[in-house]
């Protein structure tokens, strides 16, 4: 018995000294549960998405159409944006054409637009739009499934008025009031209550819909069967393939949505660049980790010791080990779009020129985030071990596993200062978006930007670091 | 042709190299004899300009060896401690590369590589990855690639670390021909037999001080004796040794006595105490002492403490 506890105890006292296996063992797989624990809303009090950018555009000048809006601010997934701002900062209300740029711009994925003819008089029904960029499937289901269950949350008062507009045209102003009068009057008669209030509240389109079903109160007989259950959301989830087709339900022949996939239109598989990107980044990361480790292995060889005394000189040691990671990277990300174009049909030949451009930022943020590692490590085993932990969390925070809109807004901003958000985004906005050279511009960059840093805090390192005595 | 003037190398408090002045001559087969952490490997590392001293210079033929110049990189080789190769490339990919680096390109960069795989005795196994080798087939790979540039001074850290004495010996016999050629050679070791048998002339380090420079025989008439005596220890030899003691410096170790005459006490002397205590002249072995002694005698400790 002494003996097995002396060899646990042996084995113990490995383990504890051994930070790379404690931060596998702890830190890594605490990391990630709590970052799948936000994704899912563990331990939050309202679960799902937040603050995630939607347009609103009112042309409207129906009351009911700024209780939508303001039904769509107290959403809290949404981050509502109504206002235009110019290069002076001055404001303007947002219209269809500023949504519309701005989905193409990947400013925002969603906007609903309320026009003009909301309630138009010669049809009884609801007429509304919806623009999106749904490169996200979840995140756009999520979406779509919100705005719905806002907008038929609202839908009865909006009812209201628009019956009110169609029985105004065929019965003109007098002949309405009389109408409404009269119900007010019966209803207040057969239920109790102040006719004058309730024919103000038909006037203003309120029916009482909403709370008789909110409620759960019985319906009056008098109501219309069909239109109590307008207050309810939809059964149907919305489309999203991006088609302008109406909700296949009883409501799209009362409120009539038009969806407006403004972006990817001709793309067949819209999660495929997602997929792809974040699982190549993912791997190319822990590949570029790995080779910037064997540093390591060179140095405790005396291969370090031997090129040194040669001609070769320290800058040749980091910049061709800077140079060889971009190009397995570059090849890796390639390999790995061309599979994806097999598999799911990506269309990678068509965007080969701007995909390389996009992958090579990538692939040299990625190159120098393996020499940093290297860098600041003490050894090979401690250098494996932080990447492991690194790689993980930022391929989780940056959207190469799941949606960042699916993460709380704290986590998404996180994730934009991780390199795997900016180079999804550049596969996303040149797979996906179809954008040329100059609107891929400022994601390059930053991805450069990226590697210019963390390769010059590395090289920096490096050169008062041990590695190379 | 190299010069060290005032050397020292400090690493935090400790320091690995005090004050240290050397000349190595063209042509030289120079020794660096010290145990582990004496400061060998440090000494080798500012010559091969891996580390810059804290004070003092390093010259080769005249050039400070701080300075990256090619010329003065390309005069220098180094044979690491360690296999310093790439595993999973063959023999001839690592020449080939190594070779590269110090400027050889096509036909000759060929014809030196075919020499030294013949020199390491490779050729048949030019295109197997190195980690296929035994040690010493890579010991033996690892010396030649530093010789592919044909430097004029050659830096041998420990080259025969855990190498087999079948390897060791056609190392031994490589260097030395290739020292008969011209090539100056500084050889560190912690192997006194090395030392010995391939050295013109030896540097005694420790604790960062070379103690004693010259040639073997030299260093030892450093030695308060010529010779040592040794005999086996037990009752019939007991009262000789106590006797001894007077004379000289005597040791007892894994049951054989040895004596180191003072330089006064005569053999003769030794030989009729012998007899006076009936001990036959057969019973006693006399040797040289070798450069163990010399390291003991200069340093107060063994070479493999």
């Amino acid at each position: 018995m002494r003996t097995l506890l002396t060899l646990v105890r042996k084995d113990l006292i490995g383990f504890l000294r051994n930070r790379a296996a404690l931060t596998l063992t702890f830190v890594v797989p605490i990391a990630l549960i709590f970052i799948f624990g936000q994704v899912f809303g563990l331990n939050r009090k309202d679960s799902g998405p937040t603050g995630i950018r939607l347009a609103v555009v009112n042309a409207s000048s129906e009351p009911a159409a700024a209780k939508l809006v303001d039904a769509l601010r107290a959403e809290k997934s949404f981050r509502v944006i109504t206002e235009f701002i110019n290069p002076d900062q001055s404001r303007r209300p947002l219209t269809e054409d500023d949504a519309r740029a701005q989905i193409r711009d990947r400013q925002l994925r969603f906007a609903v637009v309320i026009p003009h003819d909301l309630i138009a008089e010669n049809e009884f029904g609801l007429h509304l739009k919806i623009l999106s960029d749904p490169r996200n499937e979840i995140e756009t289901q999520l979406v779509n499934g919100l705005l719905q269950k806002t907008i038929f949350s609202n839908v009865p008062e909006l009812l209201g008025q628009s019956l009110q507009a169609r029985a105004k045209k065929f019965l003109g102003d007098d002949s309405l009031k009389r109408f409404n009068g009269t119900v007010a009057t019966a209803v207040a008669s057969a239920f109790g209550g102040d006719a004058a209030e309730i024919q103000r509240r038909i006037e203003s389109g309120d029916l009482g819909l909403g709370t008789l079903s909110s409620t759960g109160k019985p319906a009056p007989k008098a109501a219309d069967p069909s239109l109590r259950t307008l207050a309810a959301p939809p059964s149907t989830p919305a489309n999203a393939d991006g088609e302008k087709k109406p909700v296949d339900d009883i409501f799209s022949r009362l409120v009539r949505i038009e969806k407006e996939q403004v972006v990817g239109k001709d793309v067949k598989s819209p999660d495929a660049t997602r997929v792809i990107g974040g699982q190549a980044m993912m791997f190319l990361l822990f590949a570029l980790s790995g080779s910037a480790a064997a540093f390591f292995d060179e140095k405790n060889s005396g291969i370090f010791q031997r090129l040194l005394a040669s001609p070769v000189t320290r800058a040749h040691l980091l910049w061709s080990r800077f140079i060889y990671g971009v190009v397995v990277g570059l090849v890796q990300l390639v390999v790995l779009f061309f599979a994806g174009q097999l598999m799911f049909g990506v269309d990678v030949l068509g965007h080969l020129g701007l995909l390389l451009v996009v992958s090579t930022a990538a692939a040299a943020a990625c190159t120098a985030f393996g020499m940093f590692i290297a860098a600041f490590t003490p050894n090979a085993q401690a250098a494996s071990g932080l990447a492991t932990l690194l790689v993980l969390t930022m391929s989780a925070t940056g959207g190469a596993w799941f949606p960042t809109a699916l993460m709380p807004e704290f986590m998404q901003t996180i994730g934009k200062f991780t390199l795997v958000y900016w180079s999804m985004e550049g596969f996303a906005q040149v797979l996906w978006a179809g954008q040329s050279l100059v609107q891929i511009l400022p994601t390059i960059g930053i991805l450069a930007g990226i590697a210019a840093t963390v390769m010059s805090l590395a090289v920096w390192r490096l050169n008062r670091s041990k590695l190379f005595e | 042709m190299l010069q060290l003037r005032s050397v020292t190398k400090r690493y935090g408090p400790l320091v690995a190299l005090d004050d240290v002045s050397l000349d190595i001559a063209r042509g030289e087969f120079f020794g660096l004899l010290g145990p582990n952490g004496a400061g060998k490997s440090t000494l080798m590392s500012l010559v091969a300009g891996l580390r810059t001293p804290d004070a003092g210079t390093l010259t080769l033929d005249g050039a400070a060896l701080s300075t990256r110049d090619a010329a003065t990189r390309s005069a220098l080789g180094l044979v690491p401690q360690s296999i310093a190769l790439y595993e999973q490339l063959t023999a001839e990919q690592n020449l080939r590369i190594f070779g590269e680096l110090y400027g050889l390109r096509g036909a000759e960069l060929r014809t030196r590589v075919d020499e030294a795989l013949t020199a390491a005795q490779l050729t048949d196994r030019r295109r197997d990855a190195v980690r296929t080798f035994s040690g010493g087939m890579q010991r033996r790979l690892n010396l030649v690639a530093s010789l592919l540039h044909r430097p004029k001074l050659l830096l041998c850290d420990e080259p025969t670390v855990g190498v087999d004495p079948q390897s060791r010996n056609a190392i031994f016999e490589y260097l030395e021909r290739r020292n008969r050629e011209g090539l100056t050679i500084i050889y560190s070791t912690h192997y006194m037999e090395e030392a010995t048998r391939l050295c013109s002339r030896i540097g005694i380090i420790d604790h960062g001080r070379i103690h004693a420079l010259g040639p073997l025989d030299e260093l030892l008439t450093r030695l308060p004796f010529e010779e040592e005596i040794t005999f086996a220890a037990s009752p019939d030899t007991a009262a000789l040794t106590a006797e001894l003691a007077a004379h000289g410096e005597t040791a007892t170790l894994n049951g054989t006595n040895r004596f180191r005459p003072r330089a006064d006490f005569k053999l003769s002397a030794f030989y009729a105490l012998a007899e006076q205590h009936r001990l036959p002249p057969r019973l006693f072995t006399q040797q040289r002492p070798t450069l163990e002694a010399v390291f003991l005698h200069l340093t107060g400790r063994s070479l493999r403490e």
